[in-house]
C-alpha cells in the first residue's frame, strides 16, 4: 500500500497589480486558516513539515504558496519579464497575500512567514490589520543590515555559493538531513530570484518610525527569532518587539534563520503555544 | 588551544583527509587558487590545483601571494573550531556579517568556490575535535 502525504497541491490564478499569475499552492488540514510564507530565494517546500504534522492539521488549515517566479509558480505569460531585472517589491509582496487569501475564501487567516516573509508579517499588521487575526514574524526585524546583492546573481558565481551559504543559516546542532535539505531548496531558486527577493529584504523593508503605528489590538503580533540567525539577530527582534506595543517575542534557542525547515520538531515546540493562544481567542 | 590546521606537524595529514573527503572532492572541482587563512598573526596559504589541495603552508608564508584571504583573531578561530560553535562563529559568512571574520582579495573567486572553502573549514573543525 503506497503511503501518501495529506497535502493537496493545485494552481490558482491571481491578478496582482494588473498582472495575472498562475500560482501554485499546497494545503492540508482543516480549521483556522494559516498562510505560510517562504523566505527569499526559496519556495513553499520550506513549510512541508507544517503541512504534514497531524496535530497541526487536525486544528488548522495550512496553506503554502510559491510566490510568482518561485517554485512551480512561473513568471507571468502576459509580461516580457526577461527584459527587466526581477525585483520583489514590498507592495507586490503585500498584495500577493491579500489576493491569495481572498481568492481562497479565507476568513481572517493567521499569517506566518520567515525571514523576508517574517519581515512582511509586520507590514501586514501595519497596513492590513483587519485581514488577519494574527501574524507571526519568524526572524523579523525593523530592517536588515546592508549586503552586497550581486553575489546572488553573478555569471562567475554558481549555485555552489547558495548551497554553502544556506548551510550556515541553519544552526550547527540541528539534524544534518534537514540542514542539507535547506541547501538543496536554496539551489532550486533561479539566481535572479534570490537576488531580486533581497530587494525587499535589504532595501525596501524598513519599519523605522512605523513600528508604533502597528495596532496589536487589531492584529496580534507574535515574533520568533533563532539564537543563531546572523542577519535578523535576537537583539534586532527584541528591539522591534519593544517598539511594537503588545507584541510577543520568543527567542528560539538552538535555531537560526529557517526554524521550521532546519528543525521542525523544535520549531513546533515554539509555535504551538502561539497557535493555541490564537485558537483560544 | 592550538589550532591544528596551522600546525606544520599536522598539515600534511590534514591535506590527505581533505583530498579524500567525498564532499570536498565534489565541492573543490576545477578550483585552482591560493587561499590565505590568517589566524591572528599567523598566515597560512592553502594551495588548490585542479580541485586538489597540494599544500597547506603555515611556515614562512609571509611573502606568498594569494587570491583571497579569510582573516580572524585567534579567539575567533578557536570559537569557530568548537564542536558546536557559538552563534556568529558557526559559519564564515555569518561571521563576516557580524564582523568576526574578514574576507579580502578576489571575493568573486571566494564566492565561486565558497562550497569548497566552507567544507574545508568544516573538516578543519572535525579534525580539531578528533
Amino acid at each position: 500500500m503506497a503511503k501518501f502525504d495529506p497535502i493537496e497541491g493545485r494552481f490558482v490564478y491571481l491578478t496582482i497589480q494588473g498582472v495575472k499569475y498562475r500560482v501554485y499552492y499546497e494545503e492540508s488540514g482543516q480549521g483556522i486558516p494559516i498562510i505560510c510564507q517562504h523566505s527569499a530565494g526559496s519556495q513553499g517546500l520550506e513549510w512541508r513539515h507544517m503541512l504534514t504534522d497531524p496535530e497541526i492539521i487536525s486544528k488548522y488549515h495550512v496553506i503554502v504558496a510559491d510566490l510568482p517566479y518561485h517554485g512551480r509558480s512561473l513568471p507571468p505569460e502576459s509580461v516580457q519579464w526577461w527584459k527587466e531585472e526581477y525585483k520583489l517589491t514590498k507592495s507586490f509582496f503585500i498584495d500577493f497575500q491579500i489576493e491569495l487569501s481572498r481568492a481562497l475564501g479565507l476568513v481572517k487567516p493567521v499569517y506566518i512567514g520567515t525571514a523576508a516573509g517574517g519581515f512582511l508579517a509586520l507590514n501586514l499588521a501595519l497596513e492590513h490589520p483587519s485581514e488577519f487575526r494574527a501574524v507571526i514574524g519568524v526572524e523579523a526585524a525593523k530592517h536588515a543590515g546592508t549586503a552586497t546583492l550581486d553575489t546572488f546573481d553573478h555569471p562567475y558565481i554558481g549555485n555552489d555559493y547558495k548551497r554553502a551559504n544556506a548551510m550556515y543559516f541553519s544552526a550547527p546542532a540541528n539534524p544534518e538531513k534537514y540542514r542539507r535539505a535547506i541547501t538543496w531548496v536554496s539551489m532550486l531558486a533561479a539566481p535572479p530570484v534570490t537576488k531580486g527577493d533581497m530587494n525587499y529584504y535589504f532595501i525596501e523593508h524598513d519599519l523605522t518610525e512605523k513600528t508604533q503605528q502597528i495596532d496589536t489590538s487589531r492584529c496580534v503580533v507574535y515574533l520568533l527569532t533563532g539564537e543563531y540567525d546572523p542577519t535578523s539577530t535576537v537583539e534586532d527582534t527584541m528591539e522591534l518587539a519593544k517598539e511594537v506595543k503588545g507584541s510577543k517575542f520568543t527567542e528560539m534557542k538552538g535555531m537560526s534563520h529557517a526554524g521550521m525547515a532546519e528543525n521542525p520538531v523544535l520549531f513546533k515546540k515554539y509555535l504551538m503555544p502561539i497557535l493555541n493562544e490564537i485558537a483560544s481567542k | 588551544m592550538a589550532v591544528h590546521f596551522i600546525d606544520p606537524d599536522k598539515t600534511s595529514s590534514i591535506v590527505d583527509v581533505l583530498n579524500s573527503d567525498p564532499e570536498f572532492k565534489i565541492a573543490a572541482r576545477y578550483m585552482t587558487k591560493d587561499v590565505c587563512i590568517e589566524v591572528g598573526k599567523t598566515k597560512c596559504i592553502i594551495k588548490f590545483r585542479d580541485g586538489v589541495i597540494t599544500q597547506i603552508k603555515s611556515e614562512n608564508a609571509f611573502a606568498d601571494p594569494w587570491n583571497f584571504a579569510i582573516r580572524g583573531s585567534l579567539d575567533a578561530w578557536e570559537k569557530f573550531l568548537q564542536p558546536i560553535p557559538p552563534r556568529f562563529y558557526d559559519g564564515i559568512f555569518g561571521g563576516m556579517i557580524r564582523g568576526n571574520f574578514v574576507l579580502e582579495g578576489d571575493t568573486v573567486s571566494a564566492f565561486s568556490h565558497f562550497w569548497a572553502v566552507t567544507r574545508m573549514l568544516d573538516i578543519f573543525r572535525e579534525l580539531q575535535n578528533k
